[in-house]
């Protein structure tokens, strides 16, 4: 390993949702949003989080950024634990930590002129104001694609691609080491999306960025992403280097989620992997969370023992049984 | 030809005046098709479909010209009593989000059998006035009953006789598009349009769904009209797509032709701007600019602003279609 240490590690970490019948109902089972999550992210690097709806991604990214605050676990960023860190100092750190939303029009005040979007973080984290914001505003603006005349437009007046745009100029006002993306594009336009996609990895290179990229869409990140780790119920199936994990994917979850998506080539014709049922959260409290719609030949530890997360290879790690006991 | 659109013109009032959101509009589906209608967002293809079932809002929305020829016969021209059994006997159609098309407050049987019962009405099996109420034959609800848990088990719900009497939030995303498929399915229609059926559902479920829509193809003789915004799912399940652009179809032609040798550069730029598994890192270009408004649509090619190899006749001339092969259509000028 490098020695650079990572900019965000995150250990054991865990956001659980109690169950509360009625007002003043015990709550008696708990729902496991995210169990047990490990991963460290380099500086300058891109991990990938990836699953399908309710797998833990966005929680994950909250708790990451405390917006959120996770049941247990060990957030390491930039050296220090921010798990427990109380409000004000909590908030001197947050403009090293920003996030973009999925939804552009919904994250921008509509109320709010774009110059003055763009330079609240200014004004929270810097206090710079006035004349001085205005000239880093449209630095910004340029930065990112857009113009000066939109200094003083409203969000209603731009598109999704160019609001979008709007989100990451006022994410980047504070100069933050670590981005958090949350299906920053899923409501973009193809030919859209490539566009900012093309921006973030452009930002990356330029001020050094590290970002945590949740999406869902498999090529996008393949196209941005360094490592990535797939969820499944709220915990890693597997993680590691982009490029390994989707030439060579070794949890069975992975490998069908690989031959659902469809590629946009009719003559690559994939191996037939169809996933049986859907996802759900109340069956097997022990066992592998996967196991009722694996399409392996499963054991009977599958059913009874959660797999931990294992080395697996010199970079990545797997949890299931059967690559485990392929290895033994 | 089951489904032949011909130049068709649709605009619809708004405070900015008037928004030509469809202009010459042309595609043919054969029978047996699975076609794919394809394009980005206000480029008018669910616009196209919602005028093939006559559910343009009249109030602000007007055909102004053009065909719809179904089996040979403009449904421009049919009444609302024929409208209704046109649709209730040859038009399926199912749409991206499968929560708001269930009503929360009935359960699956009674949405269904309505469902069936409407249909077998409407094509006349059924005698007796229909305004305001159901038939209320016992023999007959009975008989919609075990027809609707028969679609629920054609469409692959396991143990339809229980969960048919279920509501709608005690089933999952992938179960609901799979009723109100079975839905559309209850008066065995020739052609079913289908309307980003999978755009709500995750990529498992997706391919779940999407397997299913190409069975019942096989099974029912069915044709399909699939409209979507995701090449991926075009390339695995259709033979056929046209891809629209502003209100017009910019080329249609086979998949395999589509992907292998796309002529329009605005579907050239659109299968290039997909990140794929395999795009390498900074490969990637989008389509430069932005989509038209359609109060004041370019004249001539409306792609003409964003297109890089544009010549002058572009910015005066409505491209007409050139045959490049046999199936192989594109609107472009420099054909």
């Amino acid at each position: 390993m490098s020695a650079i240490s990572p900019l965000l590690s995150v250990h054991n970490l865990k956001k659980y949702f109690s169950d509360q019948k009625g007002f003043f109902g015990k709550s008696n089972t708990e729902f496991k949003a995210v169990d047990d999550i490990d991963f460290e992210i380099f500086p300058g690097t891109t991990l990938g989080l990836v699953g399908e709806s309710g797998s833990g991604k966005t929680t994950i990214g909250k708790c990451v950024l405390r917006l959120m605050e996770p049941t247990s676990g060990e957030i390491n960023f930039d050296g220090n634990d921010i798990s427990n860190l109380g409000r004000s100092s909590l908030q001197s750190k947050r403009a090293d930590m920003q996030m973009i939303y999925q939804s552009p029009a919904a994250s921008l005040n509509a109320r709010m002129t774009v110059g003055q979007i763009i330079s609240e973080p200014l004004l929270i984290h810097q206090r710079i104001k006035g004349l001085q914001a205005r000239s880093e505003v449209l630095e910004l603006l340029a930065r990112v694609g857009l113009k000066e005349e939109h200094y003083f437009r409203y969000p209603h007046e731009f598109s999704g691609g160019q609001q979008q745009r709007i989100g990451i100029a006022r994410a980047l006002a504070v100069r933050p080491k670590l981005l958090v993306l949350d299906e920053p594009t899923s409501a973009l336009d193809v030919s859209v999306q490539a566009q900012v996609l093309n921006l973030l990895d452009s930002l990356q290179k330029e001020f050094n960025l590290t970002y945590l990229f949740i999406s869902h869409d498999l090529g996008v990140v393949r196209y941005l992403c360094d490592r990535v780790a797939l969820l499944y119920l709220g915990k890693i199936v597997e993680i590691g280097d982009v490029q390994t994990v989707f030439e060579n994917p070794v949890h069975p979850y992975t490998q069908a989620l690989l031959a659902a998506i469809p590629e946009p080539d009719p003559d690559i014709v994939e191996d037939e992997v169809l996933l049986l049922g859907e996802r759900s959260n109340k069956e097997l409290t022990n066992g592998c969370p996967f196991a009722p719609r694996c399409h392996a030949n499963k054991v009977d530890a599958c059913y009874t023992v959660k797999p931990p997360l294992l080395d697996h290879g010199a970079d990545a790690k797997v949890a299931c049984h059967l690559v485990s006991q392929e290895q033994q | 030809m089951l489904l032949n659109i011909e130049n068709l013109h649709l605009e619809f009032k708004t405070f900015d005046g008037i928004s030509k959101v469809l202009a010459g509009v042309n595609l043919v589906l054969e029978r047996g098709d699975v076609m794919a209608l394809v394009g980005e967002t206000g480029c008018g293809k669910s616009m196209t479909a919602l005028s093939v079932a006559r559910l343009i809002p009249k109030q602000s929305g007007e055909i102004t010209d053009g065909r719809i020829l179904f089996d040979g016969i403009d449904i421009l021209g049919k009444d609302q009593a024929a409208l209704r059994r046109f649709r209730a006997r040859r038009l399926g159609m199912i749409f991206q989000d499968p929560t708001t098309n269930l009503n929360p407050l009935f359960t699956i049987r009674e949405q269904l059998v309505d469902a069936v019962l409407y249909q077998c009405h409407e094509a006349g099996d059924v005698p007796g006035l229909w305004r305001g109420f159901l038939p209320s034959s016992r023999q007959l609800r009975q008989d919609a009953l075990s027809r609707a848990v028969e679609l629920m088990e054609m469409v692959g719900i396991p143990d339809g006789n229980r969960r048919i009497e279920e509501y709608p939030h005690q089933f999952s995303g992938g179960m609901r598009q799979r009723v109100l498929i079975a839905m559309a399915l209850a008066g065995k229609p020739d052609l079913l349009i289908a309307d980003e059926p999978t755009t709500a559902l995750d990529v498992t479920i997706q391919a779940q769904i999407l397997k299913l829509i190409i069975n019942l193809v096989d099974k029912l003789n069915l044709s399909v009209l699939l409209i979507t915004h995701n090449l991926g799912v075009v390339a695995k399940t259709c033979q056929k797509a046209a891809v629209m652009y502003a209100g017009r179809v910019v080329e249609q032609a086979p998949v395999r032709e589509l992907f292998k040798n796309p002529r329009h550069p605005y579907t050239q730029g659109l299968i290039q701007a997909v990140p794929t598994r395999h795009t390498v890192r900074g490969s990637l270009e989008g389509i430069p600019g932005l989509i038209p408004n359609l109060n004041d649509p370019p004249a001539g090619c409306r792609f003409h602003p964003r297109c890089e190899r544009a010549i002058d006749i572009c910015r005066s001339e409505i491209p007409a279609n050139t045959v490049i092969k046999s199936n192989h259509q594109t609107a472009c000028h420099l054909y």
